[in-house]
C-alpha cells in the first residue's frame, strides 16, 4: 500500500468512496488525498455532496464503498478506530451546535474532562487559552444564547481546538452568519491555517480560499470535477461546470 | 434645531386599564356589576360558612347542631384517623416522623445540589430506610406494624414518593430504549410502553394486588403494597417516558453530532447533552405527570389501602360525626392543594432556572 513512515502519512486518504442516501448517489468514486498540514477548500453547488464528504471523514456519515484512511487508521465499523479518529479530528458546523444549557467555558471543558480525563482546573486553563485565541475570553461565563452568531462560531472553534485535533473540518462555518460577522470567524480560521493546522473547509468564501488554500476542490453531483491551486482554479478553470459555478458565485 | 425626539407614550395605569376593559359601555357596566354581585355572593357564603358562622372548639358533636356554618371540631376530633388511618394509636408518633422524613426526602431531591446519581441514591436509600424502619418497626425495640395497617397521609406520601423514585429512572430507560437505533429494541420498548398506557390504572392495580400472587413465585411476591407500588410505577413510567421522549425528539440532531465529534461516548452524550435538554423541553408535561400521580394515589383504596381520602371517609363515617363530611373533605382538599400547589410552584421555579440564557 505505501510507506507509513510517521512524517509521510497523509492526513486523509479516500479511494473509491461511494455513498448513497436511499437511491440518491451522493458520493461517486471519490479519490482524494490530503497531506499533513495541507489546507483544502471544497466548494460546489448545494446538493453536490461536499458536506457529506467531510462528514464521512469523522464518521458522522458512513460510506458504503471504498476506503477512508485518517492519519493512518482505517475508518471501518471498528468502534475503537472510530473513537481514535474522532479524538484527532475536530469539526465545526454551520449551525455552531454549541450546547445551549452550558456556559461557554463548560462547552469547552466538557470533553476535556470526560474524554481526556483532565482535572477541572487544567481543563479550564486550556479552555481559557483557546477562548483567548479566538478573542472572546470575556464571554466565558455566558450562555451560547447570549452571544452573537459570530461569537458562537468562534466558541465552537475554540471548543474543537481544546481537544488538540490534528485535522480540522469546517462545514460551511460562515453560511449561517450575518454578513458583518463573517470576517471575525474567517480571521480565526486564517490564523489557524497560518499555524500549520491541516484543514478541510467546505465554504463559499472565495477570498478565504485564495488567501489560505493550498488546493481548491470543485464538486458537482457527487463527483470531484476539478481541483487545482487557487491561482489556477480561479483564473483558468478548465471544466465547463466549474466555469459556470464560478461565474454564478463571483458575478456580484 | 435638531430633530425633536419622540418618546414612547407612558404606560397606562391600573385603574385606566380597568375602566377601559370593564366599564367602557353601559352594557359593559351592567355585565361587570352583575358578575361582581354574583361572585361576591358566592365568596361571602363560603367565608361565612368556613369562618364567620363556624364552630372551632365544640367539645362534642351535639354542640355543633345549632350552628349554620362549618363544624371544624370534627377535624380536631378525628384528625388522627385522617393522618394515620389504621396505624395503632400509641405509635402515631412513628407515622408522623416517617411522614416528615419522606417529605424531607422529596424536598431535598428537588434541590439542585443533590442532582447527581450518587447523592440522590444515597438520599433515597437513607430516606426510604428510615421511613421503613419507623413504619414497619421490628428493630430498635419498635413493634412490628405490617403495611396493611399503614394508612392516611403517610401512606399517600409513601406511595407517591416510591412511585416517583422508582418510576422516574424507569421512564428514562424506557424513553431511551424506544429511541434505540436497533429496530428490535425500539419496537419492544414501544410495545411495552403502549401496552401499559392502553390499560386503565385500576386494572393494573387490581392485577398487581390480586392476580400476580397466583403467577409469581412466593419469594418474588412481596407484600401487596409493594406489588401495587410496582404496578403503579410502571404505569407512571410509561407515561413519563413519552413526555421525556417528546423532549428528546425536540433536540436538533446537531447536538448529538457535536458530542460525537468531541469524542463523547453514548452515556456521556445522553447524560450531559441529551437528557438535560430533554428535561428542559418537556418540563411542564413532566411536572404535570407528577401532579396527576399524586392525585391518583387515591385509587389504591380500591385494592384495600386506607390512603388519606379513604381514611377521611372513615373519619366522618362513625356515628355522630357523619353529617360533617363536607368539613372533612374540605380539609383533605386543602392538604392535596398544599402538595399539588407546591409541586407546580417548584415546576415554575425549575422552568425559570433552566431557561437561563435562552431568552
Amino acid at each position: 500500500m505505501g510507506n507509513f513512515a510517521a512524517s509521510s502519512v497523509p492526513a486523509v486518504t479516500m479511494s473509491g468512496v461511494n455513498k448513497w442516501f436511499g437511491d440518491f448517489h451522493v458520493l461517486r468514486d471519490i479519490d482524494l488525498e490530503v497531506a499533513d498540514g495541507e489546507k483544502v477548500v471544497v466548494c460546489g453547488p448545494s446538493g453536490s455532496g461536499k458536506s457529506t464528504l467531510i462528514r464521512c471523514v469523522c464518521k458522522l456519515e458512513h460510506h458504503q464503498r471504498g476506503l477512508i484512511n485518517v492519519l493512518g487508521t482505517e475508518l471501518n465499523d471498528d468502534v475503537a478506530n472510530i473513537d481514535e479518529i474522532r479524538r484527532e479530528v475536530g469539526m465545526v458546523f454551520q449551525q455552531f451546535n454549541l450546547f445551549p444549557h452550558m456556559t461557554v467555558l463548560e462547552n469547552c471543558t466538557l470533553a476535556l474532562t470526560l474524554v481526556r480525563g483532565a482535572s477541572r482546573k487544567e481543563a479550564e486553563s486550556i479552555a481559557m487559552g483557546f477562548l483567548e485565541k479566538v478573542r472572546i475570553p470575556e464571554q466565558a461565563t455566558k450562555y451560547p444564547g447570549e452571544l452573537s452568531g459570530g461569537q458562537q462560531q468562534r466558541v465552537a472553534i475554540a471548543r474543537s481546538l481544546c481537544m488538540s485535533p490534528k485535522i480540522m473540518l469546517f462545514d460551511e462555518p460562515t453560511s449561517a452568519l450575518d454578513p458583518e460577522m463573517i470576517s471575525e470567524v474567517l480571521d480565526v480560521m486564517v490564523a489557524l491555517a497560518e499555524e500549520g493546522m491541516t484543514m478541510i473547509c467546505v465554504t463559499h468564501e472565495m477570498g478565504f480560499a485564495r488567501r489560505v488554500a493550498d488546493r481548491v476542490i470543485f464538486m458537482d453531483a457527487g463527483e470531484i470535477v476539478e481541483q487545482n491551486d487557487p491561482e489556477t482554479f480561479f483564473n483558468s478553470p478548465e471544466n465547463e461546470r466549474t466555469k459556470l459555478f464560478l461565474s454564478q458565485i463571483l458575478q456580484h | 434645531m435638531s430633530a425633536t425626539s419622540i418618546q414612547a407614550p407612558p404606560p397606562k395605569g391600573f385603574f385606566t386599564r380597568l375602566r377601559e376593559s370593564l366599564f367602557s359601555t353601559p352594557v359593559d357596566c351592567v355585565v361587570t356589576l352583575l358578575c361582581a354581585i354574583f361572585f361576591a355572593t358566592i365568596i361571602y357564603k363560603i367565608v361565612d360558612w368556613a369562618f364567620l358562622s363556624s364552630i372551632w372548639t365544640a367539645e362534642d358533636e351535639p354542640l355543633c347542631r345549632d350552628a349554620s356554618g362549618a363544624c371544624w371540631s370534627v377535624i380536631d376530633a378525628r384528625h388522627r384517623i385522617i393522618f394515620f388511618g389504621l396505624f395503632p394509636f400509641e405509635e402515631h408518633w412513628r407515622s408522623t416522623l416517617a411522614c416528615i422524613v419522606m417529605i424531607a426526602t422529596i424536598v431535598l431531591s428537588c434541590v439542585p445540589w443533590f442532582w447527581s446519581a450518587i447523592k440522590l441514591s444515597a438520599l433515597w436509600v437513607l430516606g426510604f430506610g428510615v421511613f421503613y424502619i419507623l413504619m414497619h418497626g421490628g428493630v430498635f425495640g419498635l413493634s412490628v406494624i405490617t403495611p396493611e395497617r399503614w394508612g392516611g397521609l403517610a401512606l399517600t406520601i409513601f406511595i407517591f414518593a416510591a412511585v416517583s423514585i422508582f418510576g422516574m429512572p424507569l421512564s428514562i430507560l424506557l424513553a431511551l430504549g424506544r429511541r434505540s437505533e436497533l429496530p428490535v429494541i425500539a419496537k419492544l420498548f414501544g410495545l411495552f410502553i403502549d401496552f401499559f398506557r392502553s390499560l386503565p390504572l385500576l386494572t393494573i392495580l387490581f392485577t398487581a394486588a390480586i392476580i400476580t400472587p397466583f403467577i409469581l413465585p412466593g419469594w418474588l411476591q412481596g407484600d401487596k403494597l409493594y406489588r401495587v407500588i410496582a404496578g403503579f410505577a410502571i404505569f407512571f413510567a410509561c407515561y413519563q417516558a413519552e413526555n421525556i421522549r417528546a423532549g428528546l425528539q425536540a433536540i436538533p440532531s446537531g447536538q448529538d453530532e457535536a458530542g460525537l465529534t468531541l469524542g463523547l461516548n453514548y452515556w456521556q452524550r445522553i447524560t450531559r447533552i441529551q437528557l438535560p435538554q430533554a428535561f428542559r423541553n418537556s418540563l411542564p408535561a413532566i411536572v404535570n405527570q407528577f401532579v396527576i400521580t399524586f392525585k391518583e394515589t387515591s385509587i389504591v383504596t380500591i385494592v384495600g389501602f386506607f390512603e388519606i381520602l379513604a381514611s377521611g371517609a372513615a373519619a366522618y363515617g362513625t356515628g355522630k360525626w357523619t353529617v360533617h363530611y363536607i368539613e372533612v373533605y374540605v380539609f383533605i382538599g386543602v392538604i392535596y392543594f398544599l402538595f399539588v400547589f407546591s409541586l407546580s410552584r417548584y415546576g415554575a421555579y425549575l422552568e425559570k432556572k433552566l431557561r437561563v440564557g435562552h431568552g
